[in-house]
């Protein structure tokens, strides 16, 4: 029997109650129940990058990823980066650096660079190069999309703003 | 994807009830990154999915003396990769793990995930053969210890049966005087292997004591070339032996033509990739 309940989730600091399926990805869970549109699915199969929010922290996949069995995780997607208005420093940053052609890639690039600033707030280039390797931009703007990264990171250590 | 019915099991035991009960349509869910894919294309259809990652002790790497060290069915691929641990005793772990590009992948998936998919382009599965690894699995009626080699059977299809997990794989410690070296050769790092090779050499005083090849996208599993392997044990290092040594692993292989090479491009591709994963294994044993 395939059972359909009502589970809670917290995505970007507020709760959710949502009725699931365990066959719904997270990735249909934000989109298709939440309005949360942000997040991108290009591939559909893992291997683009587009569809990256963070799980506790750790960069996922969100449609590879059963939304039943991070229930009780932190989720964060794009739309949980801006205080209001003032956008978060790499989103600033992808603005300001010409960083977004299409933009279809860009929350899951986002999301994935914030995962390694958390982790690492001052890369080099080549891990910069390194930590965005499973984000894929078909527009072909990898070096502005690098640019932007590291720019924010200066931001981030200089303590602007978030 | 198709309706299942899931499971959240607190226990290995509670698990292996669940995947004794529903057999062959039950899936078990680690880090997904295989898994749910393939369930959305159809490629594999779970009626029953069983997610291990809510049972408590399944993921951690521990050093342990006698035999090395020991990492859990839910031991994230990152968190192997950053382990300074793995880095210094099993440099090739690190590099296979380290040449994957999506980072996304690394953090959900598990190496003991990777392994049970049992697809013979597994860079991880070519690094653990060479490194000596077995398997803890587990059972309704307990635990057995099984040798990497062992665990493979043929394409996709591993020696697990049913009510089975992989639960620890145990790494050796390495002898004094063991050099390793893992290559591939792929598309691009975003892809899987077309062919890869990977080598642990133990030598002392120039003669070779102890040798692992394993040869990987080369055949229906990852293999040792054990003939090449007899060869070469108790020679002389020379560079005459590795040649033959890689030319008699090349002939071990039975690789297939398919979108990323042709046979023959693979089954060449061998005899290079183990000659310098033989050269660089020595290097890094007598270095």
């Amino acid at each position: 029997m395939v059972k359909k309940e009502i589970v809670s989730f917290k995505i970007n600091g507020r709760s959710y109650e949502v009725i699931v399926t365990p066959n719904m990805t997270l990735y249909e869970l934000l989109k298709e129940q939440l309005d949360l549109t942000g997040t991108k699915r290009s591939c559909g199969v893992g291997e683009c990058g587009s569809c990256t929010v963070l799980v506790d922290g750790n960069p996922t996949l969100a449609c590879s990823t059963l939304a039943i069995a991070v229930r009780d995780k932190e989720i964060l997607t794009i739309e949980g980066l801006a205080k209001g208005a003032q956008l978060h420093p790499l989103q600033q940053a992808f603005v300001d650096e010409g960083a977004i052609q299409c933009g279809f890639c860009t929350p899951g690039m986002i999301m994935m660079a914030k995962a390694l600033l958390d982790e690492n707030p001052q890369p080099t280039r080549q891990e910069v190069r390194e930590g965005l390797g499973g984000n894929l931009c078909r527009c072909t703007g990898y070096v502005k999309i690098i640019d932007a990264v590291l720019a924010a990171a200066e931001t981030m250590r200089k303590g602007g703003s978030q | 994807m198709k309706p299942f019915e899931y499971f959240e099991p607190r226990t290995v035991g509670e698990a292996t009830e669940i995947l004794s009960n529903y057999g062959e349509k039950a899936q078990i869910l680690s880090g997904g990154v295989d898994l749910i894919p393939r369930m959305q294309k159809s490629d594999i259809q779970a009626e029953y999915v069983v997610n291990i990652q809510k049972i408590s002790g399944l993921e951690y790497i521990e050093p342990d003396e006698k035999e090395g060290i020991t990492f859990g069915a839910m031991s994230r691929l990152r968190s192997i990769e950053v382990s300074k641990t793995i880095q210094n005793k099993y440099p090739i772990l690190y590099e296979a793990i380290h040449q994957i590009t999506s980072v996304q992948a690394k953090y959900m998936g598990t190496a003991v995930g990777n392994l049970c998919v049992a697809t013979p382009a597994s860079d991880v599965a070519t690094s653990l053969f060479a490194l000596g690894a077995q398997l803890k699995i587990t059972g309704l009626k307990g635990e057995r210890i099984e040798p990497i080699e062992k665990f493979y059977v043929d394409y996709r299809l591993t020696s697990l049966k049913r009510g089975e997990m992989v639960t620890e794989v145990v790494l050796p410690n390495p002898l004094p005087g063991t050099g390793t070296a893992f290559f591939n050769l792929v598309r691009t790092h975003a892809d899987i292997a077309k062919i890869s090779a990977a080598a642990a050499i133990l030598v002392q005083n120039g003669i070779c004591r102890e040798v692992r090849i394993a040869i990987g996208a080369a055949a229906p599993t990852v293999f040792r070339a054990v003939k090449a392997e007899t060869l070469f044990t108790g020679q002389k290092i020379t560079p005459e032996v590795m040649n033959e040594a890689a030319e008699t692993a090349a002939g071990e292989t039975k690789p297939i033509t398919d979108l990323r090479s042709t046979a023959r491009y693979r089954k060449e591709m061998a005899r290079v990739l183990v000659r310098r994963a033989l050269e660089k294994a020595l290097e890094r044993a007598t270095g």
